[in-house]
């Protein structure tokens, strides 16, 4: 084993190192006043280095442990409030650094940002739901069962639905839910557009100075590239995707050096892959490497039971975000509206319920606040108020 | 000009780091002429609330203290009450450079020489 010496030590460019962390770090004295923060520190807390020198770090950190039991023996999940008046779940672990007679030098205060981590959090216990999706059926519950355990595998996934079926909530949600949820989340439509558009759009293009515009698979970095309507990639294209699922590499448009990319591809379209192949739109081997992964999102026709829950849901939504006490349907409106069968599945229920909310004078809504075109749909004599 | 009330959110004889958690303060007269009297306060428990009900009791027109957070800022500029915030130091060393009318949000009042504070 090659040891390291201690000149070699000694000589190394610690800030630089400390900088290169994505963690926040604090070298602070034995007095507790900071030596040095690192740059992801100084963007949390929004003290700059030179601010922070000397100052004793309660006063610069400014944590919920600050002013009691600091330092903390071990990890302490508490908050900071930073320079922007913004206040920050944090993890803060202490880490002291000995001399060789176990005298400490100095002490590194290590500071994790919590924030993305308790915004899922949050989001996990809002009923009935991930993220956006909602959903109390049988078959919701099963997609959601799936859903964390297609967000842990690096395979793509595709997920298939009608439209407003909540395809693009669930490809948010299992890029949320993936360890990739800090890295980016990038969309494109794959719906009509030029080719050579989007192939710029997708792989990148390499302009005339010679520099990359970055495409989708650039931008994503190590995140989550979402390609919606993929159906509709023209078929040279697709070829350039199983190249890209096959070797994790991809050559921007007028470009001669592949670049590396790690993205995660998910994928959407209304169609089975088998469908898709079958009606020539699709190449068979694409739809073998994207359908590995696949969840089938049922139309809301086909789960009545979740209808009356999404009402309710919604409701209560827009009743809040319009600020009114609107509590419930009338009883005939509650009628119709269970009658319908949603062709534009959650999307159009979601829309009927916030321009019912938006426009009842009242607390219980009639059906004379549903949309007109609803209330032609269904034609029921006699139901209008 | 009228005598100021000036009220600083405490952590032993420091500025407190934070307005939240702090279940001390040291109100203050502040003459025009620069010359001050003070008073403390204990709190029953830390609470940002408490601290914006003894503001607003007591007629404070400015707080002096460290973090804030965004809301209850906003809530006491809203009242009328002027904030400066994000100030490091000692409370008397606060209350001095107020007085002389030099104390400005994001002051650091620590001697940051050779790293070490004072």
């Amino acid at each position: 084993m090659t040891l390291v010496s201690p000149s070699l030590l000694a000589s190394l460019d610690f800030p630089a190192i400390l900088d290169g962390l994505p963690l926040g770090v604090a070298v602070l004295d034995r007095e507790g006043r900071v030596v040095t923060v690192n740059t992801a520190l100084e963007r949390m807390t929004g003290f700059s280095r030179e601010a922070a020198r000397g100052v004793p770090c309660r006063h610069v950190l400014r944590s919920g442990i600050c002013q009691g039991k600091c330092p903390a023996s071990g990890p302490v999940d508490t908050e900071i409030i930073n320079r922007h008046r913004r206040k920050i779940p944090v993890r803060i672990s202490a880490v002291p650094v000995l001399d060789p007679l176990g005298q400490e030098l100095f002490r590194l205060d290590i500071v994790e940002d919590l924030s993305a981590l308790r915004e899922l959090e949050r989001r996990l216990e809002e009923p009935g739901g991930i993220g956006k999706l909602v959903g109390k059926s049988p078959a919701m519950e099963r997609i959601m069962r799936l859903i964390p355990a297609m967000a842990q595998a690096g395979a793509p996934v595709m997920v298939i639905g009608e439209t407003g079926t909540g395809k693009d909530a669930v490809a948010e949600a299992i890029h949320k839910l993936s360890p990739r949820a800090r890295e980016p989340f990038v969309r494109v439509n794959c719906g009509p557009m030029q080719a050579e558009a989007l192939e710029a759009e997708l792989f990148g293009r390499r302009q005339q100075s010679g520099e990359i515009a970055p495409g989708a698979f650039q931008r994503a970095g190590t995140g989550t590239a979402y390609l919606s309507d993929v159906g509709e990639l023209p078929e040279e294209l697709q070829v350039r995707l199983v190249r890209f699922l096959d070797e994790e590499a991809i050559l921007p448009a007028g470009g001669q050096t592949p670049i590396r990319s790690q993205a995660k591809v998910i994928a959407s379209s209304p169609s089975s892959p088998e469908s898709l192949v079958r009606s020539g739109r699709m190449r068979q081997d694409l739809a073998y490497r994207l359908g590995a992964l696949r969840l089938d999102l049922p139309p809301l026709r086909e789960r009545p039971e979740d209808i009356e829950f999404l009402l309710a849901h919604f409701m209560e939504v827009f009743a809040a975000k319009f600020r009114k006490k609107v509590l419930g349907f009338t009883p005939r409106a509650r009628r119709l509206l269970l009658a319908h069968d949603y062709p534009g599945n959650v999307r159009e229920l979601r829309n009927i319920v916030e321009f019912a909310v938006m426009i009842c004078p009242k607390p219980s809504i009639p059906p004379a606040c549903l949309p007109a075109h609803l209330l032609e749909q269904l034609a029921a004599p006699g139901e209008k108020e | 000009m009228r005598v100021k009330r000036v009220l600083i959110p405490l952590f032993k004889d420091e500025v407190a780091p934070r307005f939240d958690l702090a279940a001390e303060a040291l109100m203050a007269e502040v003459s025009p002429e620069g010359g001050f009297t003070t008073e403390d306060f204990l709190l029953p428990h830390p609470s940002a609330d408490g601290l914006c009900d003894l503001v607003l009791r007591k007629d404070i027109d400015v707080v002096i203290c460290g973090g804030i957070e965004e809301e209850y800022y906003h809530y006491l500029r809203w009242k009328r009450v002027e904030v400066l915030d994000n100030v490091a130091g000692k409370a008397l060393a606060a209350l001095e450079r107020f007085s002389a009318g030099s104390l400005k949000a994001g002051d650091i009042l620590f001697s940051q020489e050779d790293g070490h504070a004072g």
